[in-house]
């Protein structure tokens, strides 16, 4: 258990490290949250520095800050003038979630069965051919698919929406994009793991016995070959999650992502702190859920899944 | 699993409504930051509040000033007392009265510190406004009074013949009072949402659309009233996006696209393209802080090396316009002033720009080197590569530098450049650019130039209260200051629009201003 308490531990050390890197980077980052296409007078600034307590020392606002996070409080966006960042999370944060998780479906249905079919014939020209097209999809990114699938299936084709969110279509290209390059991990992994599978003594046996190839699949193979890949889950789910970044600029939804690009570009400090913190805290979250799974179901696992595993980034 | 993923799928598209047949589709190239018209800083942000509000002076079809919330009003022959007679009936959008005392409120609100409002300097011609914005004065020093319901005086701190033009601006629009005392910050949520205008906000989704319908009220100003129903605003930042979602035809009309596809749009949509010079300057300015650019032969001579019309011409192919004089030649009512040495052919400002430099000591050996700063953008780098062309002509060799666009204004106003492309947008008004070279103007006179006579010029005219008289004195100090190259100027921009050719009543204008009350669907 001991192992699972280094895991907490190390999570909540990341996360106070994430929060006070960000705090520091956004302030040294040249042009503040004022500046823009109109002047300001050194009057008005100082009404707006004031406004923010911009004017107060940086221990001072970085203590204001943290109390506040405390609370669950995210404080009021910076350039959004009318909302505050909690406000925004919370009108941002389901649409992040259902193209995530839409994602995720997508990546599951079409990268289980690729990586279980090639995985029972290893090596065959059925399974090169199969993992052949599944590396497609970590070769294409996200900003390269995204404009070419618009490109061709709204403005050439018509059949769906180019951008927005103004209905489930708008969501059907986004999901695909963002999925693909997981159909391929998640495909190679369960692939790897079956035909390492197959090549166990009781298996084998199974095989020598006669019985039929669905059933040793389905109650022998399978069992053991889900292991790594729900160890992937973890990570797969924190990816596919903070993942939408780039898509979601492409599609422009207004989900979380789009708005830490936003807000980054604006120095809209409070926001990108608070996007930043949703983003990390599902990241150590997810990952840390993971490892105590695959501490929970065999330490060996745990030592197979580090090696083996590759995530598309 | 499954049934928990897809329910979440459905609950985050449940909140979308679908368009309703005659709500137009906008597309805004951003995302507002506040629907608080006394707090807001974008041109995009104009537009909205233009559709929610009505000002004491409003725009036209045409984008041409004429009286709003006032049916007329009197200029006292100094010029300091401005009386507005407000029309009869005025109502909010929840039919509380509209009086005197709302602009009142609003502007006091608008200067008070706490409300930190970025352009509340807009309204710095007003008497006391600055003291009152710098809170050295209380709210009620201010030069804006109700006579009676119906008059509200404003007393002007200098004669401003401008003033019913910077009455357009969110700035001088009214705010609920009764609203905002009741539920404060929060007025500007759409449940809470009183305004006078031909709109109102129904609904905001943060970076997916912002949705207004018509106020039923705005009829009784007798005013021409919206004859759609509603308008959504939608933000698409990408001139790409905005590009690709008019095509797959999701929108009505679109506020820029990429200028290289200005070919295909030419071919593709000819009645939708629409072409139309704004009111703006672009323009190089030299950092008069740092030696040599604090010499003046040394700003003539980079400023005759720039050919303006091969720039707008074959290296932009935007249909931008090439302009020798700071202030735009679509101000109106104004004699711009070319820079000296623009009437010269090509050879002959080359030669004279070389010999400038010989004379400032720059030759072969010693040539001129400098660094030429410029905003993010693949059109912006194509303008650095040609004016580094230009430049190379003469022998100077230019290094180009792009950052992101707000470090490069940031480095400006700190005056860490050497020469700096930059732009001024906006007014019809020739003191609105030509402020930007006084030595008092502070940090947006990014090069820090300084003359005595151009100051005492401008002071002169600042004193008069006729418009034309007061334009000509203009003209005076611009000739007297472009002689001494604080900038080179460039070129005016031209909008990239394509508006869907059913929406009637659209009429291009050199402030891109497109009420939408005046748009009808065929």
């Amino acid at each position: 258990m001991s192992a699972a308490l280094t895991r907490v531990l190390l999570t909540v050390i990341a996360f106070l490290a994430i929060i006070t890197l960000v705090f520091l980077l956004l302030r040294l980052a040249p042009g503040g949250p004022f500046d823009g296409e109109r002047r300001l007078p050194p009057d008005i600034e100082a009404n707006l520095r004031a406004a923010y307590h911009l004017n107060e020392p940086l221990p001072q606002q970085y203590l204001r800050y943290l109390s506040a996070l405390a609370r669950g409080d995210l404080g009021p966006s910076f350039r959004q003038k009318d909302f505050t960042v909690n406000e925004l999370v919370a009108r941002g944060l389901p649409v992040s979630l259902a193209l995530g998780s839409g994602a995720l479906v997508v990546a599951l249905l079409l990268g289980l069965p690729l990586g279980l079919v090639a995985g029972m014939q290893p090596g065959t020209r059925l399974d090169r051919g199969l993992m052949g097209v599944a590396g497609l999809g970590i070769a294409l990114p996200a900003i390269i698919l995204g404009p070419v699938a618009v490109l061709v299936f709204a403005v050439k084709l018509d059949w769906l929406p180019a951008a927005g969110s103004d209905s489930a279509a708008h969501f059907v290209l986004p999901i695909v994009t963002l999925a693909l390059p997981w159909v391929t991990a998640i495909a190679r992994v369960l692939r790897t793991s079956t035909a390492e599978t197959l090549s166990l003594p009781h298996i084998r046996t199974a095989y020598g016995k006669g019985l039929p190839t669905r059933r040793i699949v389905l109650s022998h193979v399978l069992p053991l070959a889900l292991v790594p890949v729900i160890a992937f889950l973890g990570p797969a789910t924190a990816g596919l999650l903070t993942g939408s970044v780039v898509v979601e600029q492409v599609f422009e939804l207004p989900g979380i992502g789009r708005y830490f690009v936003q807000a980054a570009l604006n120095r809209d400090y409070t926001l990108v702190m608070g996007v930043t913190i949703v983003y990390a805290s599902l990241l150590l979250i997810c990952n840390l859920l993971a490892d105590l799974i695959v501490l929970w179901l065999d330490p060996r696992a745990r030592a197979r899944v580090k090696t083996r595993v590759t995530t598309p980034t | 699993m499954l049934r928990r993923f897809l329910a979440l799928i459905l609950i985050a598209c449940a909140g979308f409504s679908s368009a309703i047949a005659d709500t137009l589709r906008l597309g805004n190239p951003g995302e507002p930051e506040t629907l608080d018209p006394h707090r807001y800083n974008l041109r995009l942000e104009e537009t909205i509040l233009t559709d929610l509000f009505l000002g004491l002076t409003t725009f036209d079809a045409a984008g041409q000033t004429v009286p709003g919330a006032a049916e007329r009003w009197e200029t006292s022959a100094d010029g300091l007392r401005w009386t507005f007679h407000l029309r009869p009936g005025l109502k909010w959008s929840d039919g509380t009265p509209l009086t005197a005392e709302d602009f009142v409120y609003a502007f006091r609100r608008l200067l008070d510190p706490r409300t930190a409002a970025s352009l509340a300097y807009f309204m710095y011609p007003l008497a006391n406004a600055e003291a009152v914005n710098a809170g050295r004065l209380p709210a009620t020093a201010l030069g804006a009074v109700a006579r009676d319901a119906q008059t509200l005086v404003l007393t002007l701190e200098k004669p401003y013949p401008y003033l019913p033009e910077r009455l357009l601006y969110p700035t001088a629009f009214p705010v609920p009072s009764h609203v905002i005392e009741k539920v404060g910050d929060d007025w500007v949520k759409p449940e809470h949402w009183v305004s006078n205008g031909a709109f109102t906000l129904v609904d905001w989704q943060p970076q997916a659309a912002v949705r207004l319908k018509i106020n039923p009220h705005f009829a009784a100003t007798g005013l021409e009233p919206a004859s759609v129903s509603g308008v959504d605003y939608l933000p698409i930042a990408s001139e790409q996006n905005a590009w690709n979602r008019y095509r797959a035809g999701e929108v009505d009309a679109i506020s820029a696209f990429p200028s290289s596809e200005l070919d295909a749009a030419r071919k593709e949509f000819t009645r939708d393209l629409r072409l139309s010079p704004l009111l703006s300057s672009m323009y190089l300015v030299f950092n008069t802080r740092r030696p040599p650019f604090n010499d003046v032969r040394v700003r003539e001579a980079v400023a005759l090396a720039i050919d303006q019309k091969v720039l707008v011409g074959p290296v932009q192919r935007a249909e931008n316009r090439a302009s020798t004089s700071f202030v735009p030649a679509l101000v109106s009512e104004y004699e711009p002033q070319s820079m000296p040495g623009a009437e010269l052919a090509r050879d002959a400002r080359l030669e004279r720009a070389r010999a400038l430099l010989a004379a400032a000591g720059h030759d072969a050996a010693q040539p001129l080197t400098l660094t030429l700063r410029g905003f993010s953008g693949s059109e912006t780098k194509r303008t650095l590569l040609a004016i580094a062309g230009f430049l190379d002509s003469i022998g100077v060799e230019a290094r180009l530098q792009q950052s992101e666009l707000k470090v490069h204004f940031a480095d400006l106003r700190r005056g860490d450049f050497d020469v700096a492309l930059a732009g001024w947008f906006g007014e019809n008004n020739p003191e609105h650019y030509l402020s930007l070279w006084a030595s008092t103007t502070g940090d947006v006179n990014y090069g820090a130039f300084a003359d005595p006579e151009f100051d005492a010029r401008m002071s002169a005219a600042a004193e008069e209260a006729d418009l034309q008289r007061r334009n000509a004195l203009l003209a005076d100090a611009e000739a007297v200051g472009i002689a001494n190259f604080p900038v080179v100027p460039l070129y005016s921009v031209t909008v990239r629009r394509l508006v869907n050719p059913r929406l009637d009543g659209w009429i291009d204008n050199a402030r891109d201003v497109h009420p939408t009350r005046f748009l009808r669907l065929r």
